[in-house]
């Protein structure tokens, strides 16, 4: 039986992928409260890992330590999980495909985190910086998908 | 493992055989932080004349895509010298992210090194 999990939690991290491997034990331990599958709990642990990964890159240039901040907001059988970082933002539209990343070797993240959400949203800039925020639902509510 | 998680990133990685295949197998998880050593690996055994490579994921608790494209890194690299990069898999969690990102077409998937040894034997 999971544990009971209610209101916003976050996470502020430094812009370092050593740290990206606990975003992912804070959403999986949270889901895990929420009794989500563990096919649920597998597809957001490689979804918060591909947000974080994309804000540390965004962040690569900027001198300083720029950090990320993750923000987990539960409710009874859905997760929305909020990724920010400061840094340089990108041209939306450079988003491709799997077949894409394919030719390049790179850039599967985000059409990945597509497939294994239910809501995605994009806000980037190059002054303010990247804000990711998915979804995901354990067991779709009707009229859902 | 079911129902476990690890804040470590730890990924240690060895060798072995299968036929004409290295097989690297690796023990942990493949994300941002242990990539570089997953690549590094590739690498030099590929500058030292393996072109027939077999990645083992069965003992990889967590796979994302950094680690995927690591993978087609090597892929390409091998086949740059003519030659094969398979993937030992049997955990339906990583075969899925094959699945989706369409990658399942692109490597040959083996259950185990079994699995390879035999796809090899009927060659």
């Amino acid at each position: 039986m999971g544990c009971e999990v209610s209101g916003a939690i976050r996470l502020e991290m430094p812009s370092s992928p050593r740290y990206v491997s606990l975003a992912r034990l804070v959403v999986s331990t949270i889901a895990r409260g929420l009794e989500f599958s563990e096919e649920s709990i597998d597809d957001l642990k490689v979804v918060v890992s591909e947000m974080c990964t994309n804000a540390i890159i965004h962040c690569e240039n900027r001198k300083g330590e720029e950090r990320i901040q993750m923000s987990c907001m539960p409710r009874p059988g859905a997760l929305t999980v909020e990724v920010r970082d400061s840094g340089q933002g990108f041209d939306p539209s450079c988003v491709g495909s799997f077949e894409d990343g394919l030719a390049a070797g790179k850039g599967f993240g985000i059409p990945l985190i597509k497939c294994l959400v239910d809501e995605f949203e994009l806000q980037t800039d190059r002054e303010k910086g990247t804000l990711v925020r998915i979804t995901k639902y354990d067991h779709r509510p009707a009229g859902v998908g | 493992m079911e129902g476990t998680d690890s804040q470590q990133t730890e990924l240690n990685i060895t060798y072995g055989r299968a036929g004409d295949y290295l097989v690297i197998e690796l023990d942990g998880e493949v994300d941002v932080y242990s990539a570089n050593s997953l690549r590094g690996a590739i690498v030099e055994k590929v500058e030292e004349g393996e072109y027939r490579i077999a990645i083992d994921l069965n003992k990889v608790a967590f796979l994302d895509s950094t680690g995927l494209g690591v993978l087609v890194g090597g892929l390409k690299r091998v086949r740059s010298h003519q030659g094969e990069l398979g993937i030992i898999c049997n955990q339906d969690k990583i075969l899925r992210i094959f699945r989706i990102t369409g990658l399942e077409k692109i490597f040959p998937i083996y259950d185990g090194v079994e699995g390879l040894a035999r796809s090899r034997a009927g060659d």
